[in-house]
């Protein structure tokens, strides 16, 4: 059968929407569905089959309830939680940005001998198993004793230091040698013109660096896990919400999870999609450049 | 005299460029270097966490007993596990039975959660990058293609990966659900399929899927991005050339699309098989300790049971794994190439 020029690019418009339309349902029906659950009270939740909006058990009306975003804001580890995560998250992210901004300055743009070795060392610890070191670092934490708050922000620039250095690298590569040199030339030495030439210049790159870097300590679990199990009160949200179990011990607070999850969600989703296209950026520089 | 400063300069670039690295490797070292040795030293011993006892050195003994198998030949009518596997010096355990023409022998491993936690990691590990570098290829594809709203889409598909992967496990596991409570059993029993009561992660047949599914979720987002990253830098006038040539956008997708974006498949692959390995979220979320991976059993080690030399062990067996499985995947890619 031979089709028509036309017919074909209408088919072709077809398959491309279809797909569209797959891929969008396929993305965020798990978290539609997060949402619909938090809005369902208990007995709605027990309601077989499952409905894809909350309704009434008795009447089949459309019905919502919002006790379990009251009471999620009314559990004091998870609000706890909330606190320690952002005081854990941008600590690590502010600190991984300025030493990673120095190192990735020396790696971008001076010429010194071992660049190459340093860069691999750097480099290769982004490969690196967290388990692996989970034992040494709690007996390096141990011994130099510092309680758990501290101790994930530094255990947490593990990944996060490497990451940025890596990435801010090669923002720096990229900016323009003339730059430095006339900065140079108007008797700067090279750390002034990266203080006042070079570092405004990578502001852009910093914020983008420093949110996939925030998320990455946002979302981590093991290193707090381990940190926090012998200090409840330092729980990060993902712990948190990992130990969710409601006021009463007999079965797990479904709709009160579900709670918790979009309200850590959207924050971090509406980051993301204001950023979305630096984040694009910023990942091709890192990781197809590398 | 202009030669002189020149050189001036680059001594000033030498010693600058020391101390800009200097915190960066001081930290590295601090928190990746002394751990690791720290790590390797204790694995020969029988340190408890956070314990009162002294710790003694004890040599091999700890990767003795998470490596050590045997096979044995069975006869499963009168025998029993327990009467054809050793018990001294180490006691075996039944790990799993095979039949050959007849013959059956029983594969016995002195830590049997070990060598499970390896296979299924690994078994894990395939699958989900196997499915998220197809479906991840799929939507950088759609994505990448021209239609109304795909400034919109890109930014939906990076939702699941914005989610925090316990929140993504606890919203998967309540979809979950072993009742019609639960979105997936609701479904599939309205199509007519399975009986409504499907455990999806206690039941041991179900768990791999259950897990892998709610993986590949999560991470494919990650793997479109890099893979549209590829996609992007692949120049038009190569399709332009190609339909001029008459090639269609089958024959286009083999023999441009995917030679040109097999560096960025490459790269894409090796960061989500060192990532799959070291899973642990998921499987201590969902799973617990009722099926491990192998860094959940390591913190299982270290945490329940407090055998921080056993786990130091677990640890140096994961690395070196993890290390060889990175050294032949960049080999065998070709990633270094470059």
């Amino acid at each position: 059968m031979i089709m028509s020029k036309k017919t074909k690019k209408i088919l072709g418009k077809v398959g491309l929407w279809t797909m569209v339309i797959l891929i969008f349902v396929y993305m965020l029906f798990p978290f539609y569905w997060a949402i619909i659950s938090s809005l369902k009270t208990e007995a709605q939740l027990q309601m077989m089959p499952a409905t894809f909006i909350p309704r009434d058990p008795m009447t089949h009306k459309i019905s919502f309830s919002f006790k379990n975003y009251i009471s999620v804001f009314q559990n004091i580890g998870f609000i706890r939680g909330l606190w320690n995560s952002t005081i854990v998250a941008t600590t690590t992210t502010v600190l991984s940005l300025i030493v990673g901004a120095f190192a990735a300055f020396a790696l971008g743009k001076l010429r010194f001998k071992g660049k190459r070795i340093a860069l691999y060392t750097i480099l290769s610890m982004t490969m690196f198993p967290q388990v692996t070191v989970l034992t040494g670092l709690y007996a390096v934490v141990n011994v130099l004793g510092i309680s758990a708050m501290p101790s994930m922000i530094l255990s947490y620039m593990i990944f996060t230091l490497p990451f940025t250095t890596w990435v801010l690298t090669s923002f720096f590569k990229d900016l323009p040698v003339e730059l430095m040199q006339s900065a140079q030339v108007d008797g700067a030495t090279p750390f002034q013109s990266f203080k006042y030439v070079l570092l405004p210049l990578t502001a852009p790159a910093l914020v983008t660096t420093g949110l996939l870097a925030f998320i990455s300590a946002w979302n981590e679990y093991l290193f707090a896990l381990t940190f926090t199990s012998i200090e409840p009160t330092a729980r990060t949200v993902p712990i948190a919400i990992a130990l969710f179990s409601g006021k009463i011990a007999r079965q797990e607070p479904f709709g009160e999870i579900m709670a918790a999850a979009v309200v850590v969600t959207i924050p971090i989703i509406i980051l993301v999609l204001f950023f979305q296209k630096r984040i694009v950026a910023g990942l091709t520089a890192g990781a197809v450049k590398g | 005299m202009g030669n002189k400063k020149m050189k001036g300069l680059a001594q000033q670039e030498q010693s600058l460029a020391t101390k800009l690295l200097l915190p960066t490797f001081l930290i590295l070292l601090l928190l990746a270097a002394y751990p690791l040795i720290q790590v390797f030293y204790t694995s020969f011993t029988d340190k408890r966490f956070a314990g009162v006892n002294k710790t003694n050195f004890i040599g091999l003994k700890n990767y003795q007993k998470l490596l050590s198998f045997t096979i044995k030949e069975i006869d499963p009518k009168t025998q029993r596990a327990i009467d054809v596997l050793p018990r001294r010096p180490i006691r075996f355990k039944e790990l799993s039975r095979i039949n050959i023409f007849g013959k059956h022998y029983i594969i016995g491993a002195s830590d049997v959660e070990f060598i499970k936690s390896i296979k299924d990691t690994i078994t894990f590990s395939f699958w989900s990058v196997l499915l998220e570098t197809i479906l991840g290829l799929i939507v950088a594809l759609v994505v990448n293609s021209n239609f109304r709203g795909k400034g919109a889409m890109r930014a939906i598909m990076l939702v699941p990966w914005a989610i925090i992967t316990v929140v993504s496990a606890r919203m998967w596991g309540w979809m979950f659900q072993s009742t019609r409570i639960g979105f997936f059993n609701s479904l599939l029993s309205q199509l007519g399929i399975g009986n409504g009561n499907i455990s999806f992660l206690t039941n041991e047949a179900w768990q791999m899927p259950s897990i892998i599914a709610i993986d590949v979720w999560k991470t494919t987002p990650f793997m479109a991005l890099l893979l549209l990253a590829g996609l992007q830098v692949i120049p038009g006038s190569l399709y332009e050339a190609a339909e001029v040539d008459g090639a269609g956008k089958i024959r286009q997708f083999f023999s441009i699309t995917l030679p040109l974006l097999k560096p960025a498949i490459a790269i894409a692959l090796v960061f989500r098989t060192l990532d799959a390995l070291r899973v642990f979220d998921l499987f201590q979320v969902l799973l617990s300790t009722r099926r491990f991976s192998m860094a959940s059993y390591n913190y299982a080690q270290l945490i329940n049971y407090r055998n921080m030399g056993m786990a130091s062990s677990i640890g140096v067996i994961i690395f070196i794994l993890i290390f060889g499985f990175a050294i032949t995947y960049i080999k065998m890619l070709g990633v270094d190439d470059e």
